[in-house]
């Protein structure tokens, strides 16, 4: 992750206002305050004056409030206070963040010589280059933007420009409209949320259940929280995961359990679907608990969607065993993940609520909870080392390994692996297309896998050791053995059918 | 020797504080040697993080960039 920006900070500050606002119960009457402490007589940092900033606000507080931008935020407040979670797409542009980028895609720069050789205007197909004040001139109005002056200039004159979030998205789901604003075409989306890291105006904005999932606590309801195995480190490189715990428990959650459990139960159940399988000449599976990559499967690759493993994720594994024992339960899954929040839709009355790591800090901030001061409860892992390592790319991969190598050793596997849904993608094809044998993948969206998501709190480069070491500690060291694991395998952790189309608009 | 005391609590951290740290465990070998760094878990300066506090001076909204102003001009 790159390091903290203005955007990050604005997004954290309105965030923690919120729910500090919400634990002490004046969200309804003091929203508008946010207006006025988040973008402060200091002056506005990117926009053309302060009111644009303050309507720019307005629409990131909607977001965070899971609230429609056509309603006031007064009315956003209050249906947030009431639970109630607009049915937006759970990413979105906000209307007035946006930009308009106004970009034009070939550029003639000052490196060019105006030569005699003119190889921009021979190679346009349009007539769209000419010679003005000594230098070569693109003609916007005709331009198809095809790129082979660029490709034709001997001196590289001539380059190419793209919006950020068009450079991110690798499904190419989001455009510019005539207007220049950025469009989601979610019949391509799959949440993975590289468009808003990616934005420079902080225009893209994935909505928050923060304050839903506050005023359950509130209420009294037994709220359990579902940690991530990424969880590691991500309150701080030195907060030990025992006063996370605390600081959980003290902001009023029932209970905290961890996903690495739910992941011990799919990592063996993954290897036995494989071992089935593998009875079939020519099979080839991939995992399932990447909710981006299965988005990217059934979305972009249709045809190997019969290949994906039919694991339920940890997360809904971890969620369905926490049902079971208490059916009045409300569950929140947190985690480095945006896709989870399109995943969890699929499973409703599952996993009730997901925020991510950085939404849960914002929560633990707001209720003046400092983790780095709270007493460390006794802890160690409840998942084994093979689920714990979940959390990192390459690490399914590795659980599988490890419990097929003790279920059906003779059985052989030929695994591949992709961080990145534009190298998933073209991996799979390649394997489809016979030019790459595997007869297992795993596929991961985000670089580094879990740890690498758009909801982390601290950079991968350290987590990653983080959760290796969290991992080697884990008193279980094989997802087999695990005794807090068995139970849910009973649990029949397989995708339904009808839970495999994505619901196109969220 | 300049001690720089960080604040990592919480609020801190989602601020940007471990940005604090890493600029200053990246600074020349000769600088590095006359910086102390300290992890403080609350200067109770909350709202206004990520805070520093230099020589016994408290640093609101601290930056990558300022802090190494500060120390550049001190060491």
């Amino acid at each position: 992750m790159p390091e903290i920006n203005e955007i990050t900070k604005i997004r954290r500050k309105v965030l923690t206002e919120i729910a500090q606002m919400t634990f002490e119960g004046r969200l309804g009457s003091d929203v508008q305050n946010i207006l006025h402490s988040v973008v402060n007589d200091e002056g506005p940092r990117y926009r053309c004056c302060v009111h644009k900033e303050r309507a720019v606000l307005q629409d990131r507080i909607k977001s965070a409030l899971s609230q429609p931008m056509q309603n006031s935020i007064a009315e956003a407040a209050n249906a947030a206070l009431d639970g109630v979670i607009a049915d937006t797409p759970v990413i979105q542009v906000l209307p007035v963040a946006c930009d308009q980028c106004p970009l034009d895609r070939f550029i003639v720069t000052d490196a060019c010589r105006n030569c005699l050789a003119h190889s921009c205007i021979a190679s346009c197909p349009k007539k769209a280059i000419s010679v003005i004040a000594n230098r070569s001139f693109i003609d916007k109005s005709k331009c198809v933007e095809c790129g082979l002056c660029k490709r034709s200039c001997p001196y590289g004159a001539i380059i190419e420009i793209t919006r950020p979030c068009e450079r991110a998205c690798e499904l190419n789901a989001i455009t510019a409209d005539k207007a220049r604003k950025a469009v989601i075409d979610y019949e391509k989306c799959v949440h993975c949320g590289a468009c808003k890291i990616a934005c420079p105006f902080g225009a893209i904005s994935d909505r928050s259940m923060i304050v839903q999932v506050i005023q359950r606590i509130k209420a009294g309801r037994r709220v359990y929280a579902m940690l991530a195995p990424a969880f590691i480190g991500q309150f701080g490189v030195q907060v030990r995961p025992g006063q996370v715990m605390s600081g959980l428990r003290r902001i009023g959650f029932h209970e905290v359990h961890e996903v690495s459990v739910g992941a011990d139960a799919v990592a063996v159940e993954e290897a036995r679907e494989f071992i089935e399988r593998s009875q079939n000449p020519g099979s080839f599976m991939t995992t399932s608990c990447c909710p981006a990559f299965v988005g990217m499967v059934e979305k972009h690759l249709p045809s190997l969607k019969n290949n994906i493993s039919s694991l339920v994720s940890p997360m809904v594994a971890a969620a369905m065993n926490i049902k079971k024992n208490d059916p009045d339960g409300i569950v929140v899954f947190v985690g480095p993940c945006i896709a989870k929040k399109s995943e969890a839709e699929r499973y409703s009355g599952v996993v009730d609520y997901v925020l991510t790591f950085e939404e849960l800090a914002t929560m633990i901030v707001g209720a003046g909870i400092n983790v780095t001061e709270m007493e460390a409860e006794a802890f160690s892992s409840a998942g084994s080392k093979d689920g714990n390592i979940f959390a990192r790319a390459g690490g399914v991969l590795q659980a599988v390994e490890n419990v097929l190598s003790q279920l059906a050793p003779a059985i052989q596997i030929q695994a591949e692996r992709c961080e990145g849904l534009g190298n998933c993608k073209k991996c799979l094809l390649e394997i489809q297309s016979g030019k790459r044998e595997a007869n297992f993948f795993e596929g991961m969206a985000c670089t580094g896998g879990c740890v690498g998501g758009p909801g982390v709190l601290t950079d991968s480069r350290v987590t990653t050791k983080l959760v290796e070491n969290f991992a080697n500690a884990a008193l279980e060291k094989s997802a087999t053995s695990n005794p807090n694991s068995e139970p849910m395998e009973n649990l029949g952790l397989h995708r339904h059918q009808d839970n495999q189309t994505h619901p196109l608009s969220t | 020797m300049l001690t720089v005391e960080i604040c990592m609590g919480t609020s801190c951290h989602l601020m940007g504080a471990q940005d604090l740290i890493s600029i200053l465990e990246s600074l020349p070998a000769s600088q590095r040697e006359q910086v102390e760094i300290k992890g403080v878990t609350c200067f109770k300066n909350c709202g206004k993080g990520p805070s520093v506090r230099i020589n016994g001076e408290l640093i609101s909204n601290a930056t990558p960039d300022r802090l190494l102003e500060i120390i550049q001009a001190n060491i």
